[in-house]
């Protein structure tokens, strides 16, 4: 079942409005797009090739920057430190973007499904009301080893206590965990408003052809809630390389360097040691990997299409 | 067809018709595992409200020795106190606070303005930028939202240093407008959401309003934006809370109470100095009293979209 | 933009000279209003120490009454970022509280006023403060570039009740030594103050290291490069310095034997029982938790927390000095902060006659009698001691260590974050049982040739 068994009629793409004949909308456009272009352009782009300039230099932020060429480059590629960072941020995103879309997407059917309550709806959403650094404190305090009330529940089940924060094979998965936590209502929401936009009559038609909640789930909503799901990915994937705060807040990128994330070590060498050409570099690096994620994500999930229409 | 507007009634799913609720009949297997999966994952999303709760209400000092109870540690309202600003200097310092004084409805009032002047303006151009990107043609319109999905890449540290330039020439430090202007115009997110729910518009609907004279722009207007309510208001809500919520950008630009926000100024319940723990009970309570409005407002908004179903004559 | 290039100058020449009075103005930052009074911006991170300041900037305001000062206090790591963000962009507050792990960045790059250069600060003596702190912010220019305004050292906190529970008394930590090889008699009191939870103290037969109740001394982490309140004081007691002079050093001595015994001694307690392990505490350790909590029974901690530790809930509290080393005496770190003026301001020299202020008797006493730190000036100590002494504190564990001359400096040299980013991880390491202290030496070539 897909886009074909939509009612709308399909029609071709080219043919618009008869009245209209074949129209160009490019004076429309510009006037639409206007106020966003402008924020773009001056705190955006603007901020961006001015960072691409600075991955060039040697600044320090309080001195004028020096032009060095490649030279942050060349020490990006044999920095250990960095490559570490790339490793240690892609696990990171893995799990946190893995776990969230499954509970998130879970989350939205059983909201659609389940209940008209709005209350319920709000309860969903409430970690996300709460910023990254406090949720990311309160479950340092949670998952305290000795103190924590997560581990004495552990404990009192005889599985014993885990270093949720304190062990390197930990650290990571907790994390992005305590980031679903926080997230996993945000998604969920996205998620349900493209379950909303689904035609309530192609669920009809499958009742009536005896098709079960499963099947329905995979051939109805699936397909259907694609280009919202394939943006939500995206989004929360481009976010969740992003990820800083929880970081700073509960290890600091330890044990050792395995929680040092991207771009914890970006902000270290720009604030901290005053190394911003060489924190400019890591940060386009970042930003060439996170365009190749998302073009290839862009490109299988195919979220600029839609089936509706 | 349909519309995300209607979209909020769940119960659509069902052949039942509305508006009577769905007949009564004995909870099939599948639904009582669903319910008990849902209790679940509510209560993973709960359980930390309460402990905030929980250490809000309890002292500092008494915290590290009472871990195990669920119950408050030496209950107190010191720490609620310290977040409307109520006590005395020495013995919010005593009681493990940090002393700095906070006129809390000041600060409320801030965060309303600058989360409702972000919001309004933020969704309204972003939403005009996505039906450009859905239901205008025009040439380049791929690649220039493939800048704009570019924007969303931009490393914060690219931004912050040359947007507090930019504020401070401008001579908006220190201002609800400075706080509020670079995230004013658009947000790679908005834009890209609303494109998608806007894409979803049926044509025939936009052609049939054209037919009958009206304007592109009166096509926005009148059926896009009302047709896609449910989404705008998903993204107003999201674009408010995360304007609630932004700490790094407002700590910069704020320098006084006229302009401090909530979060700048809950700020002071964090570490103080290296070595010495956060005001644990004033931290927990200040989370929630700054999270309380936005669960208000996020309730009062549900219960107006779904009440505005019946008026969308689109079915 | 020019903005990239010389940001502090950007606005100025911009020609947006609306604008830009604009944003001074909206700043506050020393524009002179109306009357001919003078605003000024003054910071500080410790809110323990809002009230006192606030009573010392009144005072002043009555004696300057064509000066106007606004105290602002942010968080330790807000401050910072804001800071930096005020440089760039000209908003920085005229007179600000000062690090010593950071000062040496601001002078390198002219953000700072030489205090001699005008003439409120000119006018004091280093000799009025305690002994050596002025000497801290004299940068390699020769200039002075904060006025001190408080000291701190490091000592034992100990719990009374269990320090009593393990028949010890508090005469039993007077004295204390340690050694590298078996530990002294510092090491007998962490063990025997360790209790596993069968009851066996540490110093028992029976003793099980691998399930302990309360560990004789508390984890402060692993210290990172400084390691000021956790191990900075085993290597100091045995001779060692971290750099080759007391203030801005060219070369870190990591690659001293000495250290990477003191290193092994003290992170060989997580082995022996007598100290929490990484995966107990992490790297950001709070000591006063594990003291509050009855998990450990004794710490190494900075003055600064006396009240932090004897505000504690069903935990009494007593100080005793640290533990004397191979060398025969115990060493502390010493450190200070100080009061500096940012090079934008622009009324310097009502910004030297508040710096001159906060750093006089007047002030210093107002915070002396408040007892939330040590004041720098010797008369302004004596009144915090007496001021704690009242309430039942005695902290000449503290004073007497500067009296006695036993301290070392806070290593002050160029390149301090570049080197804590190094060293904090392979410290965390060593703590983690993962890495050999002898391996510092790496790091040490490493470190040394930041320098150069």
């Amino acid at each position: 079942m897909s886009a074909v068994e939509n009612p709308a009629p399909a029609r071709p793409r080219l043919g618009r409005p008869r009245t209209a004949g074949r129209r160009d909308d490019t004076r429309l456009a510009l006037m639409f797009i206007l106020p966003a272009a402008i924020g773009l352009v001056v705190f955006y782009f603007w901020p961006l090739v001015r960072g691409i300039w600075l991955s060039f230099t040697s600044w320090d932020i309080l001195t004028p920057a020096r032009f060095v060429g490649l030279a942050n480059y060349q020490e990006m590629i044999g920095d250990p430190v960095f490559w570490n960072a790339v490793r240690v941020t892609l696990i990171y995103v893995v799990i946190n973007i893995g776990v969230q879309t499954v509970v998130a997407l879970l989350l939205a059917v059983l909201m659609q499904r389940l209940s008209r309550s709005i209350l319920l709806r709000s309860l969903v959403l409430t970690p996300f009301l709460v910023s990254n650094v406090v949720a990311a404190l309160v479950f340092l305090w949670i998952l305290d080893f000795q103190l924590g009330i997560g581990n004495q529940f552990l404990d009192s089940l005889g599985v014993g206590r885990v270093g949720f924060f304190t062990t390197e094979a930990w650290v990571i998965p907790t994390i992005a965990l305590v980031n679903v936590w926080r997230h996993m209502g945000y998604t969920a929401l996205l998620l349900f408003a493209g379950l909303q936009a689904i035609p309530s009559n192609l669920y009809e038609a499958a009742r009536v052809d005896g098709a079960s909640e499963l099947r329905q789930f995979f051939t109805i909503t699936v397909p259907l809630l694609r280009p919202i799901l394939g943006l939500v990915l995206i989004i929360s994937v481009i976010g969740s390389f992003q990820v800083f705060d929880t970081v700073a807040v509960t290890t600091n990128g330890g044990p050792v360097d395995s929680s040092r994330v991207l771009q914890l070590y970006i902000y270290d060498n720009a604030f901290g040691q005053f190394n911003f050409g060489y924190a400019a570099a890591l940060s386009v690096a970042l930003l060439v990997i996170l365009l190749v994620v998302t073009v290839l994500q862009y490109r299988v999930t195919r979220a600029g299409q839609t089936d509706l229409n | 067809m349909t519309s995300a507007a209607t979209a909020l009634d769940p119960t659509e799913a069902r052949p039942a018709s509305p508006p009577p609720a769905p007949r009564r009949r004995p909870p099939p297997p599948g639904r009582i595992l669903a319910w008990a999966l849902m209790v679940i994952l509510l209560i993973i999303t709960l359980f930390p409200f309460f402990w905030m709760l929980r250490t809000a209400l309890s002292s500092n000092s008494a915290l590290y020795a009472n871990t195990i109870s669920l119950m408050p540690a030496d209950a107190n309202l010191g720490g609620f106190q310290r977040v409307f600003g109520l006590q005395e200097t020495e013995q919010a310092i005593a009681e493990g606070g940090s002393g700095a004084s906070i006129d809390f409805w000041r600060y409320l009032i801030n965060t309303v303005l600058m989360a409702t002047g972000i919001t309004l303006c933020q969704v309204f151009f972003s939403a005009m930028a996505a039906y450009a990107f859905s239901r205008l043609h025009w040439r380049g319109r791929d690649f220039v939202f493939g800048l704009f999905l570019i924007s969303l890449m931009v490393p914060v540290i690219f931004t912050l240093l040359p947007n507090f330039l930019l504020v401070r020439e401008l001579g908006l430090i220190d201002t609800l407008l400075g706080i509020m202007l670079p995230s004013m115009f658009m947000t790679p997110f908005a834009i890209f959401f609303l494109r998608q729910f806007f894409m979803n518009v049926p044509l025939e609907v936009e052609e049939a309003a054209m037919i009958d004279g009206a304007g592109r722009i009166r096509v926005f207007f009148t059926l896009i934006i009302p047709m896609t309510a449910g989404p705008v208001a998903t993204v107003s809500i999201l674009t408010y809370i995360t304007a609630w919520n932004d700490y790094l950008w407002p700590l910069m630009v704020s320098y006084t109470d006229d302009s401090r926000v909530l979060t700048v100024a809950l700020g002071n319940f964090t570490e103080q100095s290296p070595q010495t723990g956060p005001d644990w009970a004033g931290l927990m309570a200040a989370t929630l009293v700054a999270a309380l409005p936005m669960l208000l407002l996020f309730l009062a908004f549900a219960r107006r979209i779904v009440s505005s179903i019946g008026f969308s004559g689109i079915k | 933009m020019r903005g990239s290039q010389a940001p502090r100058h950007a606005a100025r020449s911009a020609g947006l000279g609306l604008a830009a009075a604009l944003a001074v103005t909206a700043t506050g930052c020393g524009v002179a209003v109306g009357d001919d009074s003078v605003d000024l911006d003054y910071w500080l991170w410790d809110a323990n120490q809002l009230l006192p300041y606030q009573q010392c900037v009144d005072a002043f305001e009555e004696e300057n009454p064509d000066v106007r000062v606004r105290i602002s206090q942010y968080g330790f790591d807000d401050y910072w970022m804001k800071l930096t963000a005020g440089f760039v962009a000209g908003t920085a507050p005229d007179v600000f509280t000062d690090h010593l792990s950071r000062y040496p960045e601001y002078v390198q790059r002219d953000l700072l006023l030489d205090l001699d250069s005008l003439d409120a600060t000119a006018a004091v003596d280093a000799d009025e403060f305690q002994e050596g702190l002025a000497d801290l912010w004299v940068g390699q220019d020769g200039g002075w570039y904060g006025m001190p305004k408080d000291f701190d050292t490091v000592a034992v906190f100990y719990n009374e009740t269990m320090l009593s529970e393990a028949g010890l008394t508090p005469e039993d930590l007077q004295d204390l030594d340690w050694n590298p090889q078996d530990g002294g008699s510092f090491e007998e009191v962490v063990a025997r103050l360790t209790v596993d939870s069968q009851g066996h103290r540490g110093d028992e037969e029976e003793f099980d290291p691998d399930d302990v109740v309360t560990y004789g001394l508390a984890s402060q982490g692993s210290g990172g490069t400084s390691g000021q309140t956790m191990w900075s004081w085993t290597a100091g007691s045995t001779g060692w310095r971290f750099t080759d002079t007391d203030v801005w050093g060219q070369e870190y001595n990591f690659d001293d034997p000495r250290l990477h015994e003191s290193l092994d001694w003290l992170f060989g307690f997580v082995d022996k029982g007598y100290l929490a392990s990484y995966e107990e505490v992490g790297g950001d350790a709070n000591a006063q938790q594990q003291l509050g909590s009855g998990q450990a029974a004794m710490t190494t901690d900075g003055s600064w927390m006396i009240n932090s530790y004897t505000r504690l809930d069903g935990v009494d509290v007593g100080i005793a000095g640290l533990p004397s080393g191979p060398t025969g005496h115990p060493v502390s770190m010493y450190n200070g902060l100080a009061d500096s003026i940012s090079a934008d301001t622009d009324h310097p020299q009502e910004a030297a006659r508040l710096v001159a202020f906060l750093g006089s008797e007047t002030c210093q006493n107002i915070v002396g009698d408040a007892a939330v730190v040590l004041p720098a000036r010797p008369a302004s100590t004596d009144r915090a001691v007496e001021a704690f002494a009242e309430r039942g504190i005695d902290v000449s564990p503290f004073t007497d260590l500067v009296e006695e001359q036993h301290t070392m400096f806070y290593p002050v040299t160029d390149q301090f974050g570049a080197i804590d980013a190094l060293m904090t991880p392979a410290m965390d390491e060593i703590y983690i049982g993962g890495r050999d202290a002898e391996t510092l030496a790496d790091l040490n070539e490493r470190v040394n040739a930041m320098l150069e």
